[in-house]
């Protein structure tokens, strides 16, 4: 018979002890289980913050949980308060873990291929139910883990906490540093838009520059998957982005997480004897235990920052989409992101094998041993006078050479085609397509008559244009003008013509009356001359009567024999319209005894563009 | 062993003789760490793509009437990744040529990428030059580097004029002064060009300010 009976503990405990208690004791038993040693009671006295008994059973999950393993069990009050640690440490972990939360989410919508890619953006900004949020939430947790990541690092630096012992710490926060970039970077291309393509291309060129050729042709094939940025690449960038790196990361901060809680939080310079490490040695009056003080707060801290996030991407930050990728076209005003901008200023220096690789990988390498390097064993601020220095001198070199790196240091072009890029720019969507569609009403507009624009959205863009076109104002784009022509196109597609037009003054000096070009017929008195001074004329004056001029610009074609002058000795020309005489000048372009005179020509630039009535580009910026 | 330590304490603090089993440790030690080494290597090759060298290096063949005239803007062709250039008169007298570049008249076929960092430049007409909107570098129309960042002129492709029967009449030469191929001059009967983009001629190294060696 007893083969049959079944065994259940807790119907003995239940006969035993009662029903009440022997399921009072169960729950007390699951409840020590899963906190790793709390007990119903000792979780109450957490939350109701009483004084812990003796031994402390609130140690006890740090000794026994895996997760708790890796916070310390206490912390010396003075590495509590916001100084000297701003929680930048913290800071970066929380992001990393919703970089990895919001990635995720994201990867269920993304195929790395280029030919659905950036139509898999597309569908996550418009189609899918909070898509654009995921993708805002995840761009602005990168660019704020950036952020956090370096101020950490400076904020170590400025302290001194990298010092004896903590000099391995500091090198595996260098790794996480560099994780943290690449990871960020590597995120870049995978939209396959136009910033994506080029700023890796930039990227991988610079991978190639490295000596010898064969390791930098190797690296950059590695790197590519081709001799060009295609599929293969963005396979590759994709899986560093979503594999390599986040392990890489993973390792490096498993490993600074345990030498931070090995060494303890580094108190601040002045608190201890130069030389001294008392951060393990905290008085017992001094400790801030983890349960319940740090416990609840960094849970509040999660709380609200994850809610600070998801409100700041949903009502103003909106990450970027440029335009699909074009292997054809790279677009003016080209930028690495922001934090490689620095990067970016040193490459426009010179030599790429020596900007682009020796010298960050100097920089890099000088970051890693900046503890074996300033060994001094005083943390306090006073001595620390030259690594203080170095430190701001650092800084400052970033700022200046970020500076060099953007669009307005030494990339700048014609001021043309700048005008036309401030309305229309290359990179992002800008003023004319973010206008709104209604008010561009159909027709030509002169930039200089903005005042007189139909609406406030034309008027706000001419006035752009106008502002713009001062700049293209010089001595060698005389009268410039700008004009925006709005055509109908097709049903709910408007075609949007910039031209920007200037006279380029010929050798002849352009024809104005009292500051304005003229205009109308006039007569001109042209003579010929042999030498450069036009002092030994040849051949008699030609009065031409009534010839056009237009802007003040006119072309006249002279045969040179029908005038009697003799073609080989005729090799300079001064004209004169009216009374004014315009210089002397060498006979341009001559073809079988004809002499082109022209005092300039009208030149133009114009750039086109199509605006579609629901483009989504209001929301895109 | 342990008897031996045992009977000498004071000498455990030097350090022991290697035993066999340390040595067979090492030697199990030293072959996992070729292995790694090797597997490294394989994982190296593993990754590096396969592509048949030269890939988009196909032959473009161009009527002599895509040519532009001499001396006028740059054409651009997308699909070979080039642009077709006329040296004439006017372009050989532009004063910005660095003279350690003399110039011949013809027409060359320069590689569409920025010998910097591999950006395409641009022909700004304005500026009557090339442009590159990355990190700045800036070349003339015949393809000598004037300011920026790159260290070389632009590359250049093989150019072949060809007649009705399909005999080359000229080529791009080397020519040993400048390292880069020298302009085709168009012969009288040629009706094709033949613009080789398998066979890039690197552009000759230019590093001063304002353009030079």
């Amino acid at each position: 018979m007893s083969l049959f009976q079944v065994h259940i503990p807790i119907l003995d405990e239940i006969k035993a002890k009662g029903l009440k208690k022997a399921l009072r004791d169960k729950a007390d038993d699951v409840v020590t289980r899963v906190t790793a040693g709390l007990s119903i009671a000792d979780v109450r006295s957490v939350l109701r913050d009483d004084p812990p008994g003796r031994p402390n059973p609130r140690l006890k999950p740090h000794a026994e949980g895996f997760w708790l393993h890796m916070k310390p069990t206490y912390y010396h009050r003075l590495v509590d308060g916001l100084y000297p640690t701003f929680r930048l440490g913290w800071l970066s972990t929380f992001f990393f873990a919703f970089e990895i939360i919001t990635g995720v989410y994201l990867m269920i919508y993304y195929t790395p291929s280029p030919l659905v890619a950036y139509e898999n953006m597309l569908d996550i900004l418009s189609n899918v139910p909070f898509g654009r949020l995921m993708r805002d939430m995840h761009r602005l947790g990168a660019e704020l883990m950036v952020i956090v990541v370096a101020l950490h690092m400076l904020r170590t630096y400025v302290t001194g906490s990298y010092k004896k012992p903590r000099q391995f710490t500091w090198a595996t926060g260098v790794i996480l540093l560099g994780a943290t970039l690449f990871l960020s970077f590597s995120g870049y291309l995978l939209p396959w838009d136009q910033l994506s393509l080029w700023a890796v291309t930039i990227g991988a060129s610079m991978a190639e520059a490295a000596p010898p050729e064969v390791v930098g042709k190797t690296l950059n094939l590695l790197l590519r998957g081709g001799p060009e940025i295609g599929a293969n690449g963005l396979l590759r960038f994709y899986l560093l982005h979503v594999v390599a790196l986040p392990l890489a990361g993973i390792v490096a901060l498993g490993v600074h997480y345990y030498k931070v809680v090995l060494h303890g939080h580094s108190l601040p310079p002045g608190v201890e004897k130069t030389g001294e490490d008392t951060a393990r040695r905290v008085p017992m009056d001094r400790r801030v235990y983890f349960m319940p003080t740090i416990l609840t707060r960094e849970l509040w801290y999660v709380s609200a920052l994850t809610a600070l996030l998801v409100i700041v991407s949903a009502f103003w930050f909106h990450a970027p989409l440029e335009p699909h990728a074009d292997p054809q076209v790279t677009p003016l005003h080209t930028t690495a992101p922001w934090y490689f901008l620095w990067l970016q200023g040193m490459l426009k220096l010179g030599d790429k094998v020596i900007w682009g690789v020796i010298v960050p990988t100097a920089l890099g390498g000088l970051l890693l041993f900046v503890p074996y390097l300033e060994v001094g064993p005083s943390r306090r601020y006073g001595d620390r006078r030259v690594g203080l220095s170095v430190g701001a001198l650092a800084v400052g070199g970033l700022a200046i050479l970020s500076y060099m790196g953007s669009p307005w240091y030494a990339v700048t072009t014609s001021p043309d085609q700048e005008a036309v890029a401030r309305l229309l720019p290359q990179t992002r969507p800008g003023p004319l397509r973010l206008a709104p569609w209604e008010e561009l009403n159909y027709g030509s507009y002169e930039a200089r008559a903005w005042q007189q624009a139909p609406t406030p959205t034309l008027s706000r863009l001419l006035r752009i244009f106008d502002e713009e076109l001062a700049r293209v104002e010089g001595p060698d784009r005389l009268d410039a003008e700008g004009v925006m022509v709005i055509e109908d196109w097709q049903a709910g597609l408007k075609k949007v013509t910039l031209r920007v037009l200037w006279t380029k003054p010929g050798d002849l000096a352009v024809v104005r009356e009292g500051g304005e070009p003229v205009t109308g017929e006039r007569d001109l008195a042209v003579q010929f001359f042999s030498d450069a001074d036009c002092t030994s004329a040849v051949g008699p004056q030609v009065a031409l009567a009534g010839v056009g001029i237009q802007k003040g610009l006119f072309s006249v074609s002279l045969d040179l024999s029908a005038e009697g002058i003799p073609q080989e000795q005729a090799r300079w020309v001064s004209v004169a319209v009216g009374e004014a005489a315009l210089g002397c000048a060498p006979v341009p372009a001559e073809e079988a005894g004809t002499a082109l005179l022209q005092n300039g020509t009208r030149s133009e630039f114009s750039q086109t563009t199509y605006l579609h009535r629901s483009s989504n580009y209001g929301q895109g910026e | 062993m342990t008897e031996a330590v045992a009977d000498a304490p004071a000498e455990a603090l030097a350090s022991p003789p290697l035993s066999r089993r340390e040595f067979l440790y090492y030697l199990w030690g030293g072959s996992m760490a070729v292995f790694l080494a090797g597997s490294g290597g394989v994982t190296l090759w593993f990754a590096l793509p396969r592509f048949r060298e030269g890939e988009f290096g196909g032959v473009f063949h161009l009527s002599v009437e895509e040519v532009p005239p001499p001396d006028s803007s740059p054409r651009e062709f997308a699909a070979g990744r080039f642009w077709l250039i006329n040296i004439g008169g006017r372009t050989m007298e532009d004063p910005r040529q660095p003279k350690d570049y003399p110039l011949q008249p013809g027409i060359r076929a320069l590689f569409k990428v920025c010998t910097h960092l591999g950006c395409l430049y641009k022909w700004v007409p304005t500026n009557d030059r090339f442009e590159c909107p990355c990190h700045g570098s800036k070349f003339l129309k015949a393809g000598a580097r004037i300011d920026g960042p790159a260290r070389r002129n632009l590359d250049t492709f093989m150019v072949e004029a060809v007649d009705a029967e399909g005999r080359v009449l000229a080529r791009t030469e080397p020519s040993m002064d400048s390292q880069e191929g020298s302009p085709l001059d168009l012969p009288p009967g040629a009706v094709t060009l033949r613009v080789d983009t398998g066979r890039r001629i690197l552009g000759a190294p230019n590093s001063k300010p304002g353009g030079g060696r």
